[in-house]
């Protein structure tokens, strides 16, 4: 008690935390940046002259065509839904969401398993029907599987975003031009398109952000990008500078991704000033019509969900007698607690961090903000070489107090530690905490905390008793987020891992990589169930809100 | 609001320990061990995820008592780690499929000699270091597979031969991020000059099929689906791929053949696949154990009929299968080669644009 009458003396404790935290996610991108002007190497000006060029057109027809389609497929299903009436919508409406519980990593190997040659498809031509078509047909091992895999499992964001935006905002609009007796695809070109564009933008540009964060579905297929470019330099050639080099031009790519949002969303928001906003009161669909909506809707759904968790629960019949043992119910383990702990730590953070911005309207409070946020735009490939340098070089300065506490002390401490993964996965997803932490406190607004302010409190006691209570929504959305993503999480836990350290995640792509597609059918399912756990843990939230 | 008090300060200080105990918990196996003798161990960075070896490694502890730890991942991630480590690696034993890795290893010093009386005696001396830094377990051939229907053996010759234009078109391979085309090409360096190797490469790249993709199972399917006619393979895939559990692909595997190419020229190239005990290794001791287990004859036995590799000891046979293709001449060249000539070949297949 006297540790926080202590803090009510010094509001400025919440700062210095603040602080704190900002800096060490900052810090292994600096690293990264400090690093660019080292001179180049001999594997630089080769990388450059060969290879270089095809990472960079790789790159960006990945960026492009995903970007393309998601765009399409989110922003027609958002329409549907929001808009019309037709069998199951209802179901569809959260159905759609799905897809994102499946990582690309798993929803890659799953679909090659699926159309490779002793995949069910080829066998079913070439047994069944007698036909012997060129396996060029069915090959996904390249650009275009890329493209297939991100779009078909990350088109959500884009839907998510788009419908609840159109639900919200557009009855007026949609509704006057229906007056008019504007057609569907009419009023979809001139009304929907034009005030949803930041919706869209918005959604399209986090499916992009993913893609540019994936190892797994580009080394599995085999296509060369900047992630895989980055990994190739860093351990093939055993090269760090030249690794850095290509990770600070993917955080260029990574930034132009960013502004290029920026100014697609223009300055125009088409949102209400009254609080008291209609939903859009939907439109009926008859015949064809209504068949046309579900079968979109369905077959979306199937290949986005259906089709690989049915493909995966047949694998897993094929071998869960081998797969499930003690050994894996550690990896089960490492992975659970590994993740609430980092989810704990981030929503503890993210809730300093938030609390201090709001009550200081201080230019820095917007620094902190944008700072916290900016982890999820970095790659993992980035995140990863950065905090492996930065922690290295940590480790080495700091052995003189490793040998003071224990003489035998080895000097990598806290680098072959899980500790390096704990702050990696800090510095990737504290946006998620921090954003679903921001909007909570959006909510409750200040008027309570000022009231409880007036009347003798201190930011602190405030804090714990009067906001904390009414965020617990907020807490338990932010931590059911960061969770999940930590589970899915490949590339980090992959090279940041410490010794005998496996997970879900990285047992999966193990088993993947070995040729083991059946094997990895179990831990993929699993990792897929707790998303949809968490996923409907979040949807109940929100329809409590509702309330 | 007391009990919330005390519940959030128990909740972090639960947080701060758990996350002290995941720092302190690699420290602290190494201390322990080394004064209470508890638990014998031996910890391996493997890049080999056969169940061939984890079976081995659970034979060994059962006979020794010294448990084995494995840790996974490619051998260019695992050499990365050895290297960031340094004398602080957990890592006692390093394990590739691959002779160059081991090598590379070698000349950033992060191994040591490794022999004894023992392991000179099972492993032949050309199939390892000259200073037993790396020791080679078992002996894979790269080998021409082609279509049975389409392709009569007499038709193949040699590698350099699958650069002729009557396979225009027909030749399927892996990506140059394979480490076994890496090796193959750095062995053509060291035998026919860096020239004539480049020449090659291009040779391939101009005949291939389709652009370098899969694995080397993929490349026998290639074949069998009619994308190509020849594929360059290593030979246990083959028998791996007969003795699978999936029916296509026993199927594929045996509408293919195995052909040793370069036989009245300069020999099969052949890789090892092999280990090192590390230089910081702070259970040489056991290591030692693991390999002369290893190279003794009962591993040797598993890995020859299990995983269909040829064994490096001279006392056990390979599996029928591969004594069924017969003997076969090799490349006559020190396997260290392969690795000095890596960065070369790698760089070769960059600049022909072998992808």
């Amino acid at each position: 008690m006297k540790k926080f009458k202590f803090m009510k003396y010094k509001p400025s404790s919440w700062g210095f935390l603040s602080f704190i935290s900002v800096l060490l996610v900052i810090l292994p991108c600096m690293y990264i940046l400090f690093h660019i002007f080292d001179k180049p190497n001999g594997n630089w000006y080769h990388i450059k002259a060969f290879l270089l060029k095809d990472y960079i057109i790789n790159t960006i027809k990945i960026v492009i065509a995903t970007g393309f389609f998601t765009m399409i497929i989110g922003t027609t299903l958002a329409w549907l839904i929001a808009a019309y009436d037709f069998p199951c919508k209802r179901i569809f409406k959260w159905a759609l969401i799905l897809p994102l519980t499946i990582p690309t990593y798993i929803a890659a190997y799953t679909y090659n398993g699926i159309f490779n040659y002793t995949g069910v498809v080829q066998i079913f031509l070439r047994n069944v029907m007698k036909m012997n078509l060129d396996p060029k047909y069915f090959d996904i091992m390249s650009i275009k599987g890329v493209v297939f895999i991100f779009t078909i499992f990350l088109f959500p964001y884009v839907y998510m975003i788009t419908r609840s935006f159109l639900e919200k905002q557009s009855a007026a609009l949609i509704e006057n031009a229906r007056l008019l007796e504007r057609g569907g695809s009419d009023i979809f070109i001139h009304v929907i398109l034009p005030i949803s564009r930041g919706a869209i933008v918005g959604g399209t540009s986090l499916v992009l952000l993913e893609a540019l964060n994936d190892f797994g579905v580009v080394s599995y297929f085999g296509v060369q990008t900047f992630s895989t470019a980055i990994f190739k330099t860093w351990f093939s050639l055993g090269d760090t500078s030249t690794a850095v080099k290509l990770a600070s031009m993917l955080m260029v790519t990574v930034f132009i991704v960013l502004i290029t949002e920026k100014w697609l969303r223009g300055r125009k928001k088409y949102s209400y000033t009254t609080a008291k906003v209609r939903e859009i009161v939907p439109v009926k669909l008859k015949g064809v019509k209504a068949v046309g909506a579900l079968l979109y809707c369905f077959s979306i759904l199937s290949m986005g969900f259906i089709i690989p968790l049915l493909q995966l629960s047949h694998w897993s019949i094929l071998t869960y007698k081998k797969i499930l043992n003690f050994k894996f119910v550690g990896f089960m383990f490492n992975s659970i607690w590994l993740s609430i702990i980092v989810a704990v730590l981030i929503i503890v953070m993210s809730v300093v961090i938030a609390n201090f911005c709001r009550i200081n309207s201080h230019w820095i409070s917007k620094v902190f903000s944008k700072i916290s946020i900016m982890g999820y735009s970095i790659p993992g490939a980035v995140i990863a070489i950065g905090v492996i340098l930065l922690m290295v070089s940590v480790d080495r300065k700091m052995v003189g107090i490793y040998k003071a506490i224990d003489s035998s002390s080895k000097t990598l401490v806290l680098s072959t530690s899980v500790f390096m993964l704990v702050f990696a996965y800090t510095i990737r997803f504290l946006a998620i905490g921090y954003q679903a932490i921001e909007s909570g406190f959006d909510k409750i607004g200040m008027k309570f905390s000022e009231a409880s302010r007036t009347l003798g409190y201190g930011v602190t006691k405030t804090f714990f008793k009067v906001d904390l209570p009414m965020m617990k929504p907020a807490l338990i959305s932010g931590f059911a987020l960061v969770f999940v993503e930590i589970v899915k999480e490949l590339p980090l836990t992959l090279i940041l891992r410490p010794f005998n350290f496996n997970t879900l995640a990285t047992k999966t792509y193990e088993y993947a990589n070995d040729e083991m597609i059946h094997e990895a059918s179990i831990p993929s399912l699993i990792i897929i169930l707790v998303s949809i756990a968490s996923i409907y843990l979040l949807y109940r939230i929100e329809n409590k809100e509702r309330r | 609001m007391k009990k919330k008090r005390i519940i959030i300060s128990l909740a972090a200080a639960l947080l701060t320990t758990a996350i002290l105990a995941g720092c302190g918990r690699a420290a602290s196996t190494n201390t322990s061990e080394g004064e209470n003798k508890k638990e014998q161990v031996v910890n391996v960075y493997s890049e080999r995820n056969y169940d061939t070896d984890k079976q081995l490694f659970a034979n060994f502890t059962k006979k020794t008592g010294i448990k084995v730890n494995v840790f996974e991942g490619t051998a260019d991630e695992l050499l990365e780690r050895l290297t960031r480590e340094g004398k602080d690696t957990e890592a006692d034993m390093f394990v590739t499929a691959d002779v160059g890795r081991l090598h590379r290893a070698k000349e950033q010093g992060l191994l040591q000699s490794s022999l004894s009386d023992t392991i000179s005696k099972n492993v032949p001396e050309n199939l390892r270091d000259k200073d037993g830094q790396w020791i080679g377990l078992t002996v894979r051939a790269r080998v021409i597979v082609y279509d049975k229907e389409r392709v009569k053996p007499e038709q193949l010759s040699t590698y350099e031969d699958l650069t002729s234009p009557k396979w225009k078109g027909k030749v399927v391979v892996r990506s140059s991020s394979s480490v076994y085309n890496q090796s193959l090409l750095a062995s053509f360096i060291a035998i026919n000059g860096e020239e004539k190797a480049t020449e090659w490469a291009k040779g391939i790249v101009a005949n291939l099929a389709r652009e370098p993709k899969g694995n080397d199972r993929d490349q026998a399917k290639a074949i069998v689906s009619g994308v190509g006619d020849v594929a360059i393979m290593n030979t246990y895939y083959i028998g791996k791929m007969i003795n699978s559990s999936d029916a296509e692909e026993v199927n594929a595997a045996k509408k293919v053949g195995v052909f040793f190419p370069n036989q009245v020229t300069n020999g099969t190239h052949i890789n090892v696949s092999g280990t090192g005990i590390t230089k910081s290794s702070k259970n040489k001791e056991n290591a030692v154990k693991l390999i002369e287990f290893l190279s003794g004859a009962e591993a040797q036995k598993s890995f020859a009929e299990a995983n269909f590799e040829y064994p490096v000891n001279k006392a056990v046979q390979p599996s029928e299968l591969l004594r069924s293709w017969g003997e076969f001449k090799t490349q006559d060249i020190n396997l260290t080669k392969l690795g000095e000539y890596n960065k070369k070949a790698v760089e070769i297949m960059n600049v022909v644009g072998w992808k």
